[in-house]
């Protein structure tokens, strides 16, 4: 069988993803004052749930992202019936989002390094109109969920 | 502009990015000067302004870039964050879904909600064609405005209109700055909205779930900080709605977006090209006289 996967990708993805638990840590703990060794924990099973839902991509035949196999493993182990949910659930919560994104916006603001010039050319217009897709998205869901929401009585 | 055809492709193109500490070290500088700044509130007029540390270290990590006497950053390591970027994505998403399996009681309660505010997904197309329209965009519209332009969109582009197409020459415009602007963005306008618009916390923590990882948690991590309270709830719920908005969003796109937005596109393009000919005939004579 050839899953196209070689050893040398998923060791390469498990460094990125260590050195990531650690800047995540150090950040967390920067930002939170949360104990550096249980936020390291809680990398570690953000990231371990990643590499199994990259995994799992490359070897089912299915052309599905590995992104959804990453948020359904995720649901599923904190679900209350699951047996490692209450381990899981504490040591997760003490990685917060803010620290996760402060990093990838770190990564993606060198990644834009070379597309700098590209975001000239397409300038102001592109990002007004990038600016009211986001709004449009966000706010008529945001409308939506509250006619739904003060109709079946939840709020 | 770059144009990435798969993403996973770019994933497997690491080219040993691990070993780049001088990489990593930069961005561990990043985030603890953002970390130690915090979150701060700005009172502007009455509105509060959420700033997050996902705005500084960004803005950090740009000025890296162009920092001239910062030799080791350069159009290599831009390269290996790309690839870097999309592996984050993981734990990112993971920490989202196992809010959403924590909380699953409160979540099956607003079920309905849930699912019918996935619709307000189409808003992009009435608050942005028009907009685009006025701009100037053509046919690149129908590629920008149709959806908020991610992965699950992006095949459905590419297939459907053709590589080279200004349809999708517009989806990857909205793509590319959404994937870097669209996150602090949404941040700030999650905490203005809250302000200036008082929905009820759920409605926008459901609302923040619109199907890019990212996005959604710069989006609840700005509300949890206005609704601490409720932060538990908030992120469960857009949780989960990015998981359904990921996993409907290219039936969505083909059979509900696409079609609409090229029905707004005709209806609208022949009454806006006359408002912005005009305004180009204006401007043509001026360059002529000159």
């Amino acid at each position: 069988m050839n899953f196209n996967l070689s050893i040398s990708t998923i060791i390469e993805w498990i460094g990125i993803l260590l050195i990531f638990s650690i800047m995540t840590a150090i950040g967390n703990y920067v930002g939170f004052q949360y104990p550096l060794q249980e936020a390291l924990i809680g990398m570690f099973i953000l990231c371990f749930i990643s590499l199994l839902g990259l995994i799992i991509e490359k070897i089912l035949p299915w052309n599905v992202p590995s992104i959804l196999y990453i948020s359904i493993i995720g649901l599923l182990i904190a679900l209350p019936w699951s047996p490692v949910s209450a381990p899981v659930i504490y040591y997760t919560s003490k990685v917060d989002l803010i620290s996760i994104t402060a990093i990838l916006l770190a990564y993606a603001g060198i990644a834009m390094g070379k597309d700098l010039k590209d975001f000239k050319k397409v300038g102001i217009k592109g990002i007004i109109v990038t600016c009211f897709v986001i709004f449009g998205t966000y706010f008529a869901s945001a409308l939506i969920a509250q006619v739904v929401l003060s109709y079946t009585g939840m709020i | 502009m770059p144009v990435k055809t798969k993403y996973n492709s770019e994933m497997d193109d690491l080219n040993g990015a691990c070993k780049d500490y001088k990489l990593h070290l930069t961005v561990l500088l990043c985030i603890v000067i953002a970390e130690y700044i915090g979150v701060i509130s700005l009172d502007l007029a009455g509105i509060s302004i959420v700033l997050m540390p996902l705005l500084y270290s960004l803005v950090l990590a740009i000025a890296f870039y162009i920092a001239k006497p910062i030799t080791w950053i350069s159009e290599d390591q831009s390269e290996k964050s790309t690839a870097i970027m999309m592996l984050l994505i993981g734990p990112l998403l993971a920490k989202l879904a196992i809010a959403s399996g924590q909380n699953i009681g409160i979540i099956f309660n607003a079920g309905p909600a849930i699912l019918l505010q996935e619709v307000g997904n189409l808003g992009t197309i009435f608050a942005a064609m028009p907009i685009a329209l006025l701009l100037g965009f053509k046919r690149e519209a129908i590629g920008m405005t149709s959806s908020i332009c991610r992965e699950p969109q992006m095949a459905v582009v590419i297939d459907k209109f053709g590589f080279a197409s200004p349809e999708t020459k517009g989806f990857f415009t909205v793509f590319l700055i959404g994937t870097v602007l669209g996150t602090p963005f949404i941040s700030l306008l999650t905490s203005v909205l809250a302000y200036l618009i008082p929905l009820h916390p759920f409605a926008y923590g459901m609302a923040c779930g619109i199907g890019s990882a990212s996005m959604n948690a710069a989006a609840v991590a700005s509300l949890a900080t206005i609704y601490p309270q409720y932060a538990v709830e908030m992120e469960a719920f857009s949780g989960m709605a990015n998981l359904i908005a990921m996993v409907t969003g290219m039936y969505v796109y083909i059979f509900v977006a696409l079609p609409l937005t090229e029905r707004l596109y005709n209806l609208l393009e022949p009454i806006i090209s006359k408002i912005t000919d005009k305004k180009l005939k204006i401007e043509g004579e001026t360059v002529n006289e000159l």
